[in-house]
Formats: C-alpha cells, sequence, structure tokens
C-alpha cells in the first residue's frame, strides 16, 4: 500500500468516526439546493429539503456509501429540531393581535381543516388499500415537519416516512391553494392564507408569502395552530382506537 | 444569547420530561412551544436576543429534515408498492382539505364581515350611555 492511499484510508477512517463529513455534507447539499430553488424562481416544485434530500441520495448512491452512515451522522442536524421547533412560538407570539383580531374566522378554519386534513388523507390511503404503518405515517401529513415527525412516533409511524409526505403535501399545497381558490372564487386573503397554511404548513406558507403579506401572517398562524392542535389531538384519538 | 439557548432548553426538557414520564401525550417540543408561548405571554414582550434566535434558526428549519429525509431511500419499496393510496392521500386529502376549508372559512368571513357592519354604532352608544 502507497504511502498517500494509506493517508487517505486514516483519514477516511477518522472522518467515518466523527459526524464532521455527513454533517458537512448535509449543509452544503442544502445551501446548493437553495441557490437551484432561487435560480427557479423559488417554486414549490423546487422545495430546497426535497432538492436536498434527492442529492444526498444520488450521492450516496455514487459513493456507495450506506445510507444509515449518513443517518448516524448527521444527528448533530436532527438534534436542532427540538429547540427550532420550540422557537416557532416567538412569531405565534408575534401574531397575538392577528388572532385576537380574527378570532372566529381562524377558529373556524382549524375546526373545519384539521378533522378534513387528517380524515381525507387516512380515508382515501384506508379505502384504497394502504397498509396501517403507511395510514398512520400520513395522519400528520399537513402539519409542519418538526411536530409532524413528533406526532408520528408517538402514534406507530414512520418518521422518514412521515417527512417526505409531509414535504410532498407541502408542494401539493403551495401549487394547488392559488387554483382552488380561483376555482371557488375566494379572494379574502385572510382565507386563502389560512387555509393554505392548515393543509400544506411552511411549504405552504412561504407560497402564500408570494400572494401578500396579509396572506403569509394568516398562513403562518394556519401552520402554527395546527401544528399545536394536531399534537394534541391525534394522539389521544389514536391512542383510543390502537390499529 | 446564551440566557436564550438555555431558556429554549429548558422548555425542551420540561417538555422531554412530560413525555417520558407519560404525563402528556405530546410531542416534547410542541409542550415546549406551549409553554414558551405561556411564558412569553406572562412577560408580554419576547426578549429581543429570543427574537433574533427565533429568526435565524427557523430560517434554516427546512434543512433540519434533510437527514431524517434521506432514510426514506430504505422505504422506497413501501412508497412504490403503495403509490396510489399515498398519491390519492396526498394529492387528493390535499384539494379536499384546501376546498373544503376554503369554502367554510370564506363563508364565515362574510357573515362576520356582515355582522360587524350593522352592530357597532348602536354598540358604541349604549356603552357610552351606561357609562355616563
Amino acid at each position: 500500500m502507497s504511502t498517500f492511499s494509506q493517508f487517505t484510508s486514516l483519514t477516511w477512517t477518522s472522518l467515518a468516526e466523527k459526524p464532521v463529513l455527513e454533517t458537512g455534507a448535509t449543509v452544503f447539499a442544502f445551501l446548493a439546493a437553495t441557490r437551484i430553488s432561487r435560480l427557479g424562481g423559488n417554486h414549490p416544485l423546487l422545495n430546497p429539503t426535497l432538492l436536498a434530500i434527492v442529492l444526498i441520495s444520488l450521492g450516496l448512491e455514487a459513493t456507495h456509501i450506506p445510507y444509515e452512515a449518513c443517518l448516524r451522522g448527521a444527528d448533530t442536524i436532527h438534534f436542532m429540531l427540538g429547540p427550532t421547533v420550540v422557537l416557532l412560538a416567538v412569531p405565534l407570539f408575534r401574531q397575538r393581535a392577528v388572532i385576537r383580531a380574527s378570532a372566529r374566522l381562524i377558529a373556524v378554519g382549524l375546526a373545519v381543516g384539521l378533522p378534513v386534513g387528517v380524515l381525507s388523507a387516512v380515508g382515501l390511503a384506508w379505502v384504497l388499500g394502504a397498509s396501517s404503518q403507511t395510514i398512520l405515517s400520513l395522519a400528520p401529513k399537513s402539519v409542519t415537519a418538526g411536530i409532524a415527525v413528533g406526532i408520528s412516533e408517538q402514534i406507530g409511524g414512520l418518521q422518514t416516512l412521515t417527512i417526505v409526505l409531509v414535504i410532498m403535501t407541502g408542494i401539493t399545497g403551495a401549487v394547488l391553494g392559488p387554483i382552488v381558490a380561483r376555482l371557488a372564487r375566494i379572494d379574502d386573503p385572510r382565507v386563502v392564507g389560512l387555509t393554505m397554511g392548515i393543509a400544506s404548513h411552511g411549504i405552504g406558507t412561504a407560497r402564500a408569502l408570494q400572494i401578500n403579506e396579509v396572506a403569509g401572517a394568516f398562513s403562518g398562524l394556519g401552520m402554527g395552530l395546527n401544528g399545536v392542535l394536531t399534537a394534541i389531538v391525534l394522539p389521544l384519538i389514536f391512542g383510543w382506537f390502537r390499529f | 444569547m446564551l440566557e436564550q439557548i438555555s431558556r429554549v432548553m429548558f422548555w425542551l426538557c420540561v417538555g422531554e420530561i412530560a413525555a417520558r414520564s407519560g404525563l402528556l401525550p405530546l410531542p416534547a417540543p410542541v409542550t415546549g412551544l406551549i409553554l414558551l408561548y405561556a411564558e412569553l405571554a406572562v412577560r408580554g414582550k419576547p426578549p429581543d436576543d429570543l427574537g433574533v434566535l427565533a429568526d435565524r434558526l427557523l430560517q434554516f428549519l427546512g434543512m433540519l429534515f434533510v437527514p431524517a429525509g434521506v432514510g426514506v431511500i430504505a422505504y422506497l419499496d413501501v412508497l412504490k408498492a403503495e403509490a396510489l393510496p399515498i398519491l390519492a392521500a396526498v394529492i387528493g386529502g390535499t384539494a379536499i382539505t384546501l376546498f373544503v376549508t376554503m369554502m367554510v372559512a370564506n363563508w364565515i368571513g362574510i357573515a362576520i364581515a356582515r355582522g360587524q357592519e350593522q352592530k357597532p354604532p348602536r354598540l358604541e352608544g349604549a356603552v357610552r350611555d351606561v357609562n355616563l
């Protein structure tokens, strides 16, 4: 073995022991994905999270690194999810004046959007013969991913599957939201924003912000409140039925 | 800034204890979120540093799902085998949710606006009379 290859293999083992490489790769992939998304005018189909997942998957395929190694290494990044979700309290608190001023509208939106969101997904999947694991992973699909993974774990779904389903839902809502609003002839930005936040969390909120500021604020509100309420309601319901 | 990081970690810890002990069937970060909101409501105003921390970290929220999202490679077979129910639930379910929620919320919004147009003048006069 030449000195050079000995050196590289040594470097490689030490890098594999510490999560530097995987963490760096994740950050770099997300940075690249953000640039690509910006080049495409931040179109919802060019979601940075999804792009980064695809980039890393292709990278793993090319280098034959098992994805388990990547997961273990990227624990550092995954860990940050908890504190960041706690911090969602800050933007929600900043919107408290809006919550108070439109309390009834928001309450009705949540009372309709939350159960319809869960039941339509669970119902359609069940009718079309999905496995119970897939159904449980689908149940929190409209909730912002940080909260959705917690719910999924609690009710017995698969966290990784839930993340991908949540992103797919977000993209769908961001694309369909304005189209449905036009078809239904609804032009109240509060209603459109709130609904997009409830149905398609952060990705829908990013799209609602492009409509206008009011739609964006209501969307962020819909996302936050729907996330917290679903986290309270779903584990209780699935705890009772246990299927 | 360290004070704010401790504040967030403290509420997350409380959430974790509540979840692990079976006290609350809530994901730990959600309990932490609710408790932090309650603290802010008592204080009346979030500390400046906390706002900065929240804005910075929430900007990268999307990145934090990448590692776990990559794990879906192991479930590509599940996704392929159940492609129809999954796509129907995601696309159909989201379309239904958007339509139904928008229709009902819009209807309520119009009803509330109509109610407000008629009520305020008389109500304000009545309140003023009582105060006098």
